[in-house]
């Protein structure tokens, strides 16, 4: 049996990392719910938020943490683009395009940041880089328990947003039935049109926190991430927050568990493992009920 | 007489005898030409199991397993590696049929998850474990079809290729036109319905992916004893999304797409990297890409329809 102390430190970090996830997850399901669109290159603006932030802060000078924001806003507004010029077009014409229309947003993605800015990892500081708070024979660094409480922030924001304004109900009643909320007047273009954004800002909230907690990036950073975002959204329902928000918990917590079982090297594969195992075994999620 | 739907073909197989013509003594133009035929193979396999409505996104598993199996036999063994890639292939067809397995209940998302999944786990595992056989990230070394002494071993090779790529072209027209391909079709286009008028979707599915897989097989097997080595780099993600690329490129679900999509981008490939381009390489073919689906669906092959 190993020591408290460990087992603090590998659930410490498995919730730090399983914010990321959250955050991306929720993104990814969100979006989903609403076009029934998998985004792979959903990982791509993690990374992009990485670099947004990156360049706010270097070129204003502020503080990270006021970089976030701005960071979101700017890639929502991509994100929006991106959903006019690719996605809509092929919105109905088959799962299949999705999936190649995503891949060719990847190659672009990555290789247009590597071609800006190089492909070298890059990486930043936060103020706070040297502050630890101790707990029970650990030391926990203050980025992460600001990250921490950064996501809660979020999600709670995105919750009273979904549940409390007339455009969050918009969007709620798109995601449980199309056609029943074009008839009630809401223009279903224009909900996807924001849901993509706010999905995508979502990721790049993600990529911000990411980046100011100190985590190396680069143009390919984004890759993994996306590919356990859409295991986290299997394995909470597809279209379900709440499961998304579970499911990047539970997911942080047994990738750190696994690579300090199995050696880090694992870590992806063991996500994978998780991932096929899951549909194999409950194709429509922990929390999921029925088809799509 | 020759039916004129024959003649594109002919033409083509034509050029392809005569290119090395072209190419003459240059090796960098004869082994562009090599690994293009290469994958015209491997998009075959690829446009193959797309064809009954399965989009794998990890073939790369099964291209490097093909290509580990055959290296390792013709190295163990001392059989040629002429009969080893055969023998190599057979292996991606096992894993194929695991993986295919788990697969015929999945719907396209999924599937496209676990395969790439399953190509990373793989490639873990070729990089990590086993390192005393498969050589960890240095790979190992594999014997060539043709000693590197020969004079015009490069030609031998194209024409060995060549052939094997006539006989997939082959090979994926007989199934398109036999009740296998009508039933992978039926599949692609409703499962539901198929299955309904009582196609066995799950074996018919299963069978699409081990006859892929054994192609994708050969063309890794292919490819490793032409670069006369094998590492985990070939596990790599390209390698699981070229097949996409040119599939997409030359027309999906055709027999001719995956050999026009194949010249077509390894030409602006090529073509980009002597103006001496790198990153904006992948920008423009991922451009062209998304391009392609959104106007171009079809492809190249919808371009030539109108002569038809």
């Amino acid at each position: 049996m190993p020591e408290l102390s460990i087992i603090l430190q590998v659930l410490f970090w498995g919730i730090y990392a399983g914010c990321i996830y959250m955050l991306l997850a929720t993104g990814l399901t969100l979006i989903f719910g609403v076009m029934k669109v998998v985004n792979f290159a959903h990982g791509e603006f993690l990374m992009l938020g990485c670099y947004a932030t990156f360049w706010i802060v270097v070129l204003l000078g502020i503080n990270p943490y006021l970089a976030i924001l701005p960071s979101m806003l700017l890639l929502g507004l991509l994100g929006v683009a991106v959903e006019r010029l690719a996605f809509r077009p092929i919105l109905g014409t088959g799962k299949l395009n999705e999936i190649f229309v995503s891949l060719g947003l990847i190659y672009i993605l990555q290789n247009g940041v590597a071609f800006l800015w190089g492909d070298d990892f890059r990486s930043m500081h936060s103020p706070y880089a040297a502050s630890t708070i101790p707990l029970g024979g650990i030391n926990l660094p203050l980025d992460y328990i600001i990250l921490i409480a950064f996501t809660v922030l979020i999600l709670v924001a995105l919750h009273l947003f979904l549940k409390k304004t007339r455009l969050g109900r918009a969007m709620r009643a798109t995601s449980q039935n199309r056609r029943a909320a074009q008839l009630m007047g809401i223009n279903v273009e224009r909900i996807d049109m924001l849901s993509f954004g706010l999905g995508v800002a979502l990721a790049a909230a993600a990529g911000s926190l990411w980046a100011i907690s100190g985590q190396l990036f680069n143009p390919y950073s984004g890759s993994l991430p996306a590919i356990k975002a859409f295991a986290i959204i299997i394995l909470g329902g597809l279209g379900s927050i709440p499961g998304a928000i579970v499911g990047g918990l539970i997911y942080g917590i047994a990738e750190n568990a696994g690579g300090y079982l199995f050696g880090n090297y694992w870590k992806d594969a063991i996500s994978f493992l998780i991932l096929i195992a899951v549909l194999v075994l409950r194709p429509h999620g922990l929390f999921g009920e029925g088809e799509e | 007489m020759i039916q004129k739907r024959y003649l594109p073909w002919l033409g083509a197989l034509g050029v392809a005898l005569f290119l090395p013509i072209i190419a003459g003594d240059s090796p960098y133009l004869m082994k562009v030409l090599i690994i293009m035929v290469i994958f015209i193979i491997y998009t075959h396999s690829w446009n193959l199991l797309t064809y009954s409505g399965q989009a794998s996104l990890g073939h790369a598993a099964f291209f490097g397993i093909g290509g580990y199996a055959s290296a390792l036999l013709a190295s163990k063994s001392g059989l040629s590696p002429f009969i080893t890639i055969f023998a190599g292939a057979i292996f991606a067809a096992v894993a194929g049929a695991i993986v295919g397995a788990i697969c015929v209940r999945l719907r396209e998302w999924f599937l496209a998850m676990v395969t790439f999944g399953f190509s990373i786990i793989i490639g873990t595992l070729f990089l990590n474990q086993f390192t005393g056989i498969f050589g960890g990230v240095d790979g190992m070394p594999a014997q060539r079809f043709f000693s590197a002494t020969l004079e015009h071993r490069y030609l031998y090779e194209y024409y060995f290729m060549l052939l094997l790529a006539i006989a997939t072209t082959l090979l994926v027209h007989r199934i398109m036109h036999s009740r296998l391909g009508v039933a992978f079709a039926a599949i692609r286009e409703n499962e539901l319905e198929a299955k309904v008028l009582g196609v066995d979707t799950a074996r018919y599915k299963l069978i699409a992916f081990l006859i892929s897989t054994y192609i994708a097989g050969l063309a890794g097997a292919l490819q490793t004893h032409s670069f006369a080595y094998i590492t985990p780099e070939i596990f790599s993600v390209h390698n699981s999304f070229w097949p996409v690329i040119y599939a997409i490129a030359g027309g999906l679900g055709t027999l001719e797409g995956p050999i026009l999509g194949t010249v077509f981008i390894t030409l602006i490939w090529e073509g980009l990297k002597n103006l001496g381009l790198s990153f904006e390489r992948f920008v423009i073919i991922g451009a062209l890409l998304v391009v392609m689906v959104v106007l171009k669906p079809g492809g190249l092959s919808s371009v030539f329809d109108r002569w038809r």
